[in-house]
């Protein structure tokens, strides 16, 4: 039965791991994604403004050479070709500083296209000087075959630098020519670049911004779960007897229910034991009744009296410990404070054992709270005491502190002065309740009670030789820690 | 002795009375609780038995009402409840023993003479006073250790002077402590019962303090004073 309840216990924690943990998961699913498409749209939107705004002197330079482009009177500048076609001039260059400058990263020409892809200027921008650009063959083709378009493209320039460029084919005084303006790529590639870095590292910060915004939502949204948990270990634990504090709507019908479960479990057990007790005291006037009237008289009705009675004693006995055992360690949230107990406890044996002047020494740490009921810890000492009372000569030493094998539990070691017991009669001793025939009040009888006790509370009774010269019985019960 | 049984069990009730009588004691019984508060604050017992789940009130109750009456007679509280919790509760609420059910008569009539005798003073069942000795255990009187033969009330009698030996005892305290409740009480048997017992005892035994009451002496003692 308890490895079954275990295993669901594992099965459990496996498949649930943590509340926070899901929620923030399940916003980071879509925290990231949604982050990611939003630099990449960014990015891409970016990139296509940058190249319009880089293609477009291109064009304009490239209508700029048409619209200026005439006939060559003189056959001076750009030669007659060998059909003896008209040479061409231009009625104006294009102004940009940078058609000057050797190299500059911006070029235009006004040529022709050979079979390789490649471009020869008849006349072209200073920047160029005499270079040849290449196209790609099948971009090469693509001009060819659309006459009066303009077809962008790549090539490498004079510097080795990549460009980008427009072509345009004419036909002029019927005879073909080709028009190209080139740029430097690399200004732009670079502004693209620069603005990916910038995008995606904000973005970052952005989702890791959101997902540590959600974490934090969700532990302040979920804290009156957590104290409600930290309100039932308490309960447990002993520390309080009912969960306390104010919970959102949602949440307080189940501490209520919490609260009303815990009342209900304490009066179960009170009734339980009230019922029990009560049986006690039904069964066992009747029985001293019975008793008594045999007591004195010698017939064989008495006699049979007598031993039944005596048997219906023992049997009485015994379901009332099972049934008072059946509701120990059941209570939840209970805690008693030990000294007072102790205190009465002495206080009543002194009472019983009058006649015996006894010797009580006392050694308590004041603090200390049983974690259980009140009446358990009473019959648990009161046997103890009972029993060192009983076999004592005078004195008897009681000693009370945090056990020092393990802070969770209290030590409780009385020693008496007594005869004390042979080691090998200890186990006896405290498993006579075990066994109904081999019972009999009276001889140790308590003993075997209180480690029954102890054994429900998840403790220990152990016996053992006292420094006084009498029994030493140590008891080890849990603990309420604050 | 006079003793007072609480008890709502009708059969053991009967059962302790005739136990009890029988070792010479009065008996007065209740079998409810206001009854038995009532015969306990208004009568002067030398112990009471009490069980502690009565009707109307409970054990409990009553022992701690006598005792905050100032009541302080004996009590020794006969039940089956046998917890720890209760003889704790029992016992400070003014309690003096505790024996639970089922119990031998025995062991209730010990735990009854102590109490008797520690509540006049006396550390051992036998009183010795100048070669008359009582001894409340067996029921019995010696003088000289020669046996005395008494009636139980002689006896009654003698053990009460006996347990208060010195002390003047007026014939009142005398009624009221020999006999139970329901005894036609005339005074005159007591002169009676007095004039017989010194027969036994010893005419010098028991002075006579006029107008107070009697007194059990030391005759040798008595003498040495004179």
């Amino acid at each position: 039965m308890q490895g079954e309840v275990k295993q669901t216990e594992d099965k459990n924690t496996e498949q649930g791991r943590s509340l926070v943990w899901r929620l923030v998961r399940s916003a980071a699913m879509w925290v990231v994604p949604a982050m990611l498409f939003t630099a990449f749209s960014l990015i891409l939107f970016y990139r296509t403004s940058i190249y319009k705004n880089f293609n477009d002197p291109l064009v304009n330079t490239i209508q700029a050479l048409v619209a200026n482009m005439e006939n060559d009177p003189l056959g001076e500048v750009g030669e007659m070709s060998a059909e003896g076609e008209m040479g061409i001039v231009l009625a104006n260059q294009p102004i940009d500083a940078r058609y000057q400058l050797a190299l500059s990263g911006r070029y235009w020409m006004v040529g022709e296209l050979d079979k390789d892809g490649k471009l020869l200027p008849l006349i072209s921008s200073l920047s160029l000087s005499d270079f040849s650009m290449k196209l790609p063959l099948k971009q090469a083709e693509k001009i060819r075959a659309n006459k009066g378009e303009i077809i962008r493209t790549f090539s490498i320039g004079p510097d080795g630098e990549p460009l980008s460029l427009a072509a345009q084919y004419v036909i002029f005084n019927e005879r073909n020519f080709v028009i190209a303006a080139a740029a430097d790529r690399r200004p732009a590639a670079q502004a693209v670049r620069q603005f990916s870095i910038i995008a995606l590292g904000l973005l970052t910060v952005l989702a890791l911004g959101l997902t540590l915004a959600i974490y934090m939502q969700v532990r302040s949204g979920l804290r009156p779960l957590f104290e409600l948990r930290d309100s039932v270990v308490d309960i447990r634990a002993g520390r309080t007897r009912s969960v306390k504090g104010l919970y959102p709507k949602e949440i307080k019908p189940l501490a209520d229910e919490l609260n009303s479960l815990i009342g209900h479990n304490r009066d179960v057990v009170e009734y339980a034991r009230t019922h029990v007790s009560n049986l006690a005291h039904a069964l066992k006037t009747p029985l001293a009744v019975l008793m008594n009237e045999a007591g004195g008289k010698k017939s064989d009705l008495a006699r049979i009296v007598k031993s039944q009675t005596v048997t219906m004693n023992k049997q009485v006995d015994h379901h009332l410990r099972r049934a008072r055992a059946a509701t120990r360690g059941q209570g939840i949230g209970e805690k008693t404070p030990v000294n007072d107990t102790v205190n009465s406890l002495v206080r009543t044996l002194g009472r019983i054992y009058r006649d015996k002047d006894l010797d009580f020494h006392v050694d308590i740490d004041n603090k200390l709270q049983f974690r259980g009921q009140k009446r358990d810890l009473e019959e648990m000492v009161g046997n103890l005491l009972d029993n060192a009372c009983k076999w004592t000569k005078a004195k008897i030493h009681i000693k009370i502190e945090v056990d020092p094998d393990s802070d969770a539990n209290i030590r409780i070691t009385i020693d008496d002065d007594g005869p004390g017991m042979a080691a090998d009669q200890y186990d006896n001793v405290l498993k006579r309740g075990t066994r109904l025939d081999e019972t009999t009040p009276g001889t140790g009888f308590g003993l075997s009670i209180v480690n029954d006790l102890a054994i429900a509370y998840k403790g220990l009774l152990e016996l053992g030789k006292s420094p006084l010269g009498g029994l030493r019985t140590i008891l080890v019960i849990p603990m309420v820690r604050e | 002795m006079r003793i007072l049984i609480v008890e709502d069990d009708p059969d053991l009730c009967r059962q302790l009375s005739e136990a009890l009588g029988d070792a010479g004691y009065a008996i007065d019984m209740a079998t409810d609780g206001e009854e038995g508060h009532f015969l306990g604050d208004t009568e002067p017992y030398d112990a009471v038995v009490l069980d502690l789940g009565l009707p109307i009130i409970d054990g409990i109750s009553i022992l701690q009402k006598w005792r905050a009456d100032g009541k302080d007679f004996p009590v020794l509280i006969l039940t089956a409840r046998d917890q720890w919790s209760e003889k704790v509760s029992g016992f400070d609420a003014g309690a003096d023993d505790y024996l639970t059910k089922p119990f031998h008569t025995e062991e209730l009539l010990a735990r009854l003479r102590a109490l008797v005798r520690r509540a006049a003073g006396h550390t051992t069942d036998t009183i010795d006073i100048g070669g008359l000795m009582v001894d409340n255990r067996a029921g019995r009187a010696f003088v000289d250790g020669a046996p005395v033969k008494l009636t139980s009330h002689e006896f009654r009698l003698l053990s009460y002077m006996a347990m208060h030996v010195g002390k003047v005892i007026s014939r009142t305290e005398l009624v009221e402590h020999i006999y139970d409740q329901d005894f036609d009480r005339d005074s005159n048997t007591i002169e009676v019962f007095v004039g017989r017992l010194r027969r036994k005892i010893g005419v010098k035994r028991i002075e006579t303090v006029r107008g107070l009451g009697y007194r059990l002496v030391d005759p040798v003692t008595e003498e040495a004073e004179k």
